[in-house]
């Protein structure tokens, strides 16, 4: 949704005859198969799970109407507010952590160094790695490797195991999370810097600007775009941890960081389906709201 | 198009019913210590006749919740009869077994233990194939070398876990971060041990929508002293990095003598013996009340065959059903995974590393564990690791209290 709208289309010359002109029979051959596969793996599941969400379906058998009894009981909670609270913040920091050190590395990655190209490809390795092998890789080092090494080092904080902190589990999702996610971001970034013209460089230099105001009045402006598009997509993603959680805590220690999507797929397993249903109704409804906020932010800048 | 033709070829497949003749029957079956064995079952019955081919799915109950779920399930499922395989019985979601020879044959004891985890008035749904006895699995060699004996109250258990504590040796082996581990073994235990459970479940399930602070039984109000008794163990009598040690790690320690006792069940033992085949093990349940008249072992369903009511294949069903409750078949499974046998006739369970939890089985002082009798929309696995991690009982039960009526409200 948020990448269809980026590119400006240039706009369509108004013709009078625009109606009666005949449709090429490629663009049927493009759309309808499309449209078609779209609307049978989206929206009609989307539409029934939200039909089921108003009643007490496990998956299988009979069922009957509840209302909202499943929202009522969904708002009363804690484990379901406790993964709105995670999922959130989560991303939030996330987003953060992942934008501010993928900018920092492109732009050491696009500066006048040397083995550049080598360099980037090494950078770019997790990103062509799985999420569940990262997390299961990364859960071994942080509850054997690291307090291994704690022991060794006589370094009292890292003997205990970070992921079964309930108070610093989270940032270890944070870390692998950021880990895997940063090199596709770095690969926009770097496009983006790429993209400017050097000659604008040369002006500042030859105006007495430093290396400090040319990053703050000269980069950063021309590459704002690429900033918002890597908030949205990341965000939007983030939004929907799954994997990575699954492999490095399964949500745990408790529940501590139990995603909104893990509580939903779960929701199918453990015989919840209409309850969370229910839950993936108002994060749907959710999302949508932080979408649109996006969309209608960014519009304003572009105007 | 050609995506309509794909969609129409997934739905093919997926409805698909013969390979070269023969009728497929897919046979869900996830006990993973097992799947050697079970295929081994297959391919001969695949062998034996030439009308049905059994295909083995081993993918998961996850992926026999989707079946059911599209309307696809498999024909027969040989899986865990916990709260999760349960819904699909109270539902009616699957077929009346009752007048197969399998069903005729079962103890009716272990009927009542089946039917107390789920039933659809009026049907047999599941026929149970293999019961597991759970209790504490413990080092006869450690336990030789400091003189001690199998504990039988809990103060006994508490002044064994000193000696070995005193001694260096790790009383017992924690792998805290499996959440599973904590409900199966540690809080089950607790609880099973401290409580009529049978009663509680009956007292509690009426309460439904009611339970909380100011009803009658509650978890906060019945479970807190077994708890509390769990918490004395797992705090301080347990492996210094208990918190970071998974399942695997535990059954590698218990094979390498690093602690004296585990909170398992007998499939751990198959695992085990892949590190050390000699490991000198033996079982007794864990005593968590001052009368050794009070010791149950903790059981479970392991396995139980259903047949959906979806599945176009019900003869066949049935028949690869009847193949596999041959006496011949059904007791070697028992013997290979050291399962009790469930049926009248089945032989009885010779294995030593089991004989500490045999008598009680047979004289049916036996519990179903209440991680398997919770609906598992409470997450039972993640709030028992809650509470070894550090949280205090009293919130966490109260949270289970508040899952509990929240969930009967919504039924």
């Amino acid at each position: 949704m948020a990448i269809s709208s980026l590119p400006s289309v240039p706009d369509v010359p108004e013709k009078a005859d625009r109606k009666h002109r005949k449709v090429e029979p490629v663009f049927w051959w493009m759309t309808v198969p499309t449209l078609v596969v779209f609307t049978l793996a989206i929206p009609i599941p989307a539409a029934i799970g939200i039909f089921y969400s108003f009643t007490n379906y496990i998956g299988v058998g009979k069922w009957h109407f509840l209302g909202l009894a499943n929202y009522i009981a969904m708002f009363t909670d804690p484990q379901i507010r406790q993964s709105y609270i995670f999922t959130i913040g989560f991303s939030l920091v996330t987003v953060l952590a992942v934008n501010v050190i993928s900018f920092l590395l492109a732009v050491g990655l696009t500066a006048r160094i040397r083995a550049k190209v080598a360099l980037r490809t090494v950078f770019v390795i997790p990103m062509v790695i799985s999420g569940i092998v990262i997390a299961y890789v990364f859960q071994f080092l942080f509850s054997n490797s690291l307090p291994a090494l704690g022991q060794a080092l006589g370094v009292g904080w890292l003997k205990e195991s970070m992921v079964t902190n309930p108070h610093l589990a989270w940032v270890a999702v944070v870390f692998v999370t950021a880990w895997q996610s940063i090199p596709g971001t770095l690969l926009i970034y770097i496009a983006g810097l790429m993209s400017v013209p050097e000659d604008v460089y040369e002006a500042a230099d030859i105006d007495g600007a430093s290396k400090f105001q040319q990053m703050t009045r000269i980069t950063i402006p021309l590459v704002f775009s690429y900033v918002v598009i890597n908030t949205i997509l990341g965000f939007k993603g983030y939004l929907n941890a799954y994997d990575i959680i699954v492999g490095l805590t399964n949500g745990g220690p408790g529940t501590s960081t139990m995603s909104v999507a893990m509580n939903i797929v779960n929701g199918l397993t453990n015989g919840d389906y209409a309850y969370q249903m229910a839950n993936a109704t108002i994060f749907f409804i959710f999302t949508l709201i932080v979408s649109l906020l996006q969309l209608s932010l960014m519009r304003g800048r572009n105007k | 198009m050609a995506a309509l033709a794909a969609v129409a070829m997934i739905g093919a497949g997926l409805a698909g019913c013969s390979s070269g003749g023969r009728t497929k029957l897919v046979f869900a079956f996830n006990k993973r210590e097992a799947v050697p064995f079970m295929q081994q079952v297959v391919d001969d019955y695949n062998k034996s006749q030439d009308k049905v081919n059994v295909v083995m799915d081993t993918s998961g109950l996850n992926s026999t919740a989707a079946g059911f779920v599209r309307g696809a399930p498999a024909d027969l499922l040989l899986a865990n009869f916990n709260n999760q395989a349960a819904r699909y019985v109270n539902q009616c979601a699957v077929t009346d077994l009752s007048d197969t020879d399998a069903a005729k044959r079962v103890r009716p004891d272990v009927k009542a233990l089946v039917d107390g985890v789920g039933k659809c008035p009026g049907r047999t749904s599941a026929v149970p194939y293999s019961i597991m006895a759970a209790g504490v699995i413990y080092n006869k060699d450690i336990f030789a070398k400091y003189n001690l004996q199998v504990p039988k109250t809990y103060d006994q258990l508490l002044s064994v876990s000193k000696t070995l504590k005193s001694n260096g040796v790790a009383p017992f082996f924690g792998t805290f971060y499996d959440g599973w581990t904590v409900s199966q073994g540690w809080f089950d235990y607790a609880a099973g041990g401290s409580l009529d459970l049978k009663s509680f479940f009956q007292s509690i399930e009426k309460d439904g929508a009611n339970v909380g602070p100011n009803s009658s039984v509650s978890y906060e109000k019945d479970f807190l002293e077994p708890m509390n008794k769990m918490m004395t163990l797992a705090k301080d009598y347990t492996n210094p990095d208990a918190n970071s040690k998974i399942y695997g790690d535990g059954n590698t320690a218990m094979a390498n003598g690093k602690a004296a006792m585990y909170l398992q069940g007998p499939w751990a033992f198959s695992e085990i013996s892949k590190t050390n085949p000699k490991a000198n093990l033996g079982t007794f349940p864990l005593p968590m009340t001052d009368n050794p008249k009070d010791l149950k072992t903790a059981v479970n369903v392991d396995l139980g065959a259903m047949i959906p009511e979806q599945s176009k294949h019900q003869a066949e069903a049935r028949d690869f059903m009847n193949y596999l409750f041959q006496p011949k078949i059904i007791n070697a499974y028992n013997a290979s995974q050291l399962g009790f046998g469930p049926l009248k006739d089945s032989a009885p369970e010779t294995d030593p590393r089991v004989a500490g939890l045999r008598p009680y089985y047979e004289k049916g002082k036996i519990y179903a564990g209440p991680s398997y009798v919770i609906p598992q929309a409470i997450p039972i696995p993640q709030l028992a690791q809650s509470i070894v991690l550090g949280a205090d009982p009293k919130d966490v039960l109260s949270t289970i209290d508040a899952d509990w009526a929240r969930f009967a409200r919504r039924q």
